[in-house]
């Protein structure tokens, strides 16, 4: 018998080669997929995010651990789109236009795919009317945009715009984020949340999720 | 007592009349003389007379050659995107070390061969052509986490510290010799000091920060005294967990973002501190009372080893009064 309790230690450790042979593992002995994300994926990613906020992870320790997340998700997630398992919520999340900065918004996105989120990533230098046809062929629930300059933040309004005139804001919460990126800003071009931190990313969608 | 008089006074540890002021400024600088930042990062010439128009305009003390952290990955054979009126970017979909055996084949490009790394040596030239006698002149280079990120891609790098320990160290004594490089022409066309950008090591904790980084920082940071110049080390970000690594260099000056100053003075001990205003929540978007506040609160903090500048670059669209409030804060007290 398998001992999940290290895809939980493999995921917080950033060891991708185990997080899989465990994963692999506990599915050939019939383990529901979804117990494995939410009862040790899930908590190593929200434990790796806690060790971020503090101060004893970071981006490359948060990086390596996602990236063990994701080589488990890669098994997993057929089988959970077979069983008609619904994610906690539908993510598009990109870099907005004009700005190529993409290590921030690869830690919300892992983050949140961590979270239980599906999160399809549009890149950097994201035209607003790419996010729009995004967000309305995966059917969003949250469009994430990310910002490292303060020349391209006016791109944020202009998504918040286009998503608009596609006639989906009403459909979805805008989150933003990025160093120069303030809630003061958010609250000015209609955003739903500001999030100072991949981590802190997380508990922002939950909370808009539940809204 | 002049500008120049005053930065190289306080580096000496000499009395000075006034604090001292030196704000990162490039984007606000081009448009201070309506500039596209396009032409600001490709022409020295239009970066020198910005630089000095907002050193004049703002009583700054010196003037810098700062534009980009692409000029040595641009020479190097990276991909650059250009943008009209905003700092060249990179892609790290087509980094130049996507992968990881290119390096190998690198060469260090020559800082005079005619690139972007000439036209800031340019600009030093420049510099002391038009302001040597009356303001400190700064040039740039990159640290060798920052500039490992530009060529290798931020996000492999990251992960090349635990996957590839070797490929990370071979990469960084690539950067090593070449920024000496560079740096050494700039020294020769006329920089003061050299400012050390190392943004990418704000990244990584104090672990691989001490394994890693700090000992190529301080080959660096000793490479360019041996050359007979003053370092300033810029980092932004939080720094907090790596303050002690960064006081233990020797560097003239060390620049503060998001890290406490009463804790830099506390691990760093008498080391010359700037910073580290937030350039975004307070200098762009406070009020005068609110920067000559927190301007007042950062020398409090620092002592008198203490140069008046904001965390980072002072942002675009920063209120006139809110950089002027700053200046008059440095002209109006002694350190």
């Amino acid at each position: 018998m398998q001992d999940l309790k290290q895809l939980y230690q493999a995921v917080l450790d950033g060891n991708a080669k185990l997080s899989k042979s465990v994963t692999e593992a506990a599915i050939a002995e019939g383990v529901d997929p979804q117990k494995l994300v939410t009862e040790f994926m899930i908590p190593a990613m929200d434990e790796a995010g806690r060790r971020y906020e503090c101060g004893d992870f970071f981006v490359p320790e948060l990086l390596i651990a996602a990236r063990a997340m994701k080589a488990s998700l890669e098994i997993i997630r057929p089988l959970l789109t077979a069983q008609g398992t619904q994610p906690v919520g539908r993510v598009v999340i990109g870099t907005v236009k004009g700005d190529l900065h993409d290590i921030g918004k690869n830690l919300v996105a892992a983050m949140l795919e961590g979270g239980g989120f599906e999160v399809n990533d549009l890149g950097v230098d994201v035209a607003p009317e790419k996010f729009a046809a995004a967000a309305r062929e995966k059917n969003a629930t949250i469009v994430a945009l990310s910002a490292l300059l303060t020349t391209t933040m006016p791109s944020m309004k202009a998504t918040v715009e286009a998503l608009k005139a596609a006639g989906v804001r009403n459909h979805v919460k805008i989150m933003i984020g990025g160093a120069p990126v303030t809630q003061k800003y958010a609250d000015e071009i209609g955003a739903d949340g500001y999030s100072e931190s991949a981590a802190s990313a997380v508990t922002l969608a939950r909370r808009l999720m539940a809204a | 007592m002049n500008s120049r008089e005053r930065v190289l006074a306080m580096l000496a540890g000499e009395p000075v009349d006034q604090l001292v002021l030196m704000p990162i400024t490039m984007m606000f600088a081009a448009d201070v003389i309506g500039a596209q930042y396009r032409d600001y990062a490709l022409d020295h010439r239009v970066l020198v007379e910005a630089q000095i128009a907002v050193a004049e305009k703002y009583h700054f003390d010196y003037v810098s050659c700062i534009s980009d952290p692409a000029r040595e990955a641009a020479d190097c054979g990276a991909n650059i995107q250009l943008f009209d009126n905003q700092p060249p970017g990179l892609d790290e979909q087509r980094a130049l070390l996507a992968d990881k055996t290119a390096l190998a084949k690198l060469k260090i490009p020559d800082p005079l061969g005619g690139g972007r790394m000439t036209d800031r040596v340019q600009a030093a030239a420049l510099f002391k052509t038009k302001a040597g006698q009356s303001k400190f002149i700064e040039g740039w280079i990159e640290g060798p986490c920052a500039q490992a990120a530009d060529l290798r891609g931020i996000n492999s790098l990251m992960t090349d510290f635990f996957d590839d320990p070797a490929f990370v160290r071979e990469l960084f004594e690539f950067v090593l010799e070449m920024e000496l490089k560079f740096a050494r022409v700039q020294i020769e066309a006329g920089a003061d000091i050299i400012g050390v950008g190392d943004a990418a090591a704000s990244l990584v904790g104090p672990a691989l920060y001490e394994e890693f980084v700090l000992p190529f920082e301080k080959r660096m940071v000793d490479g360019l005294h041996a050359l007979g110049t003053r370092v300033r080390l810029h980092i932004c970000g939080n720094t907090r967990r790596i303050l002690k690594g960064m006081g233990s260099l020797g560097c003239e000056i060390v620049d503060l973002d998001l890290a406490p100053l009463d804790e830099a003075r506390r691990q760093m001990g008498n080391q010359i501190l700037l910073g580290n205003l937030n350039p975004v929540r307070i200098l762009r978007d406070g009020t005068t009372a609110d920067v000559t506040h927190a301007i007042a609160e950062c020398h409090r903090q620092a002592g008198a080893r203490f140069i008046v500048g904001a965390g980072c670059e002072v942002p675009r669209g920063t209120p006139e009064n809110n950089l002027l409030a700053l200046a008059a804060y440095a002209r109006s007290h002694a350190p």
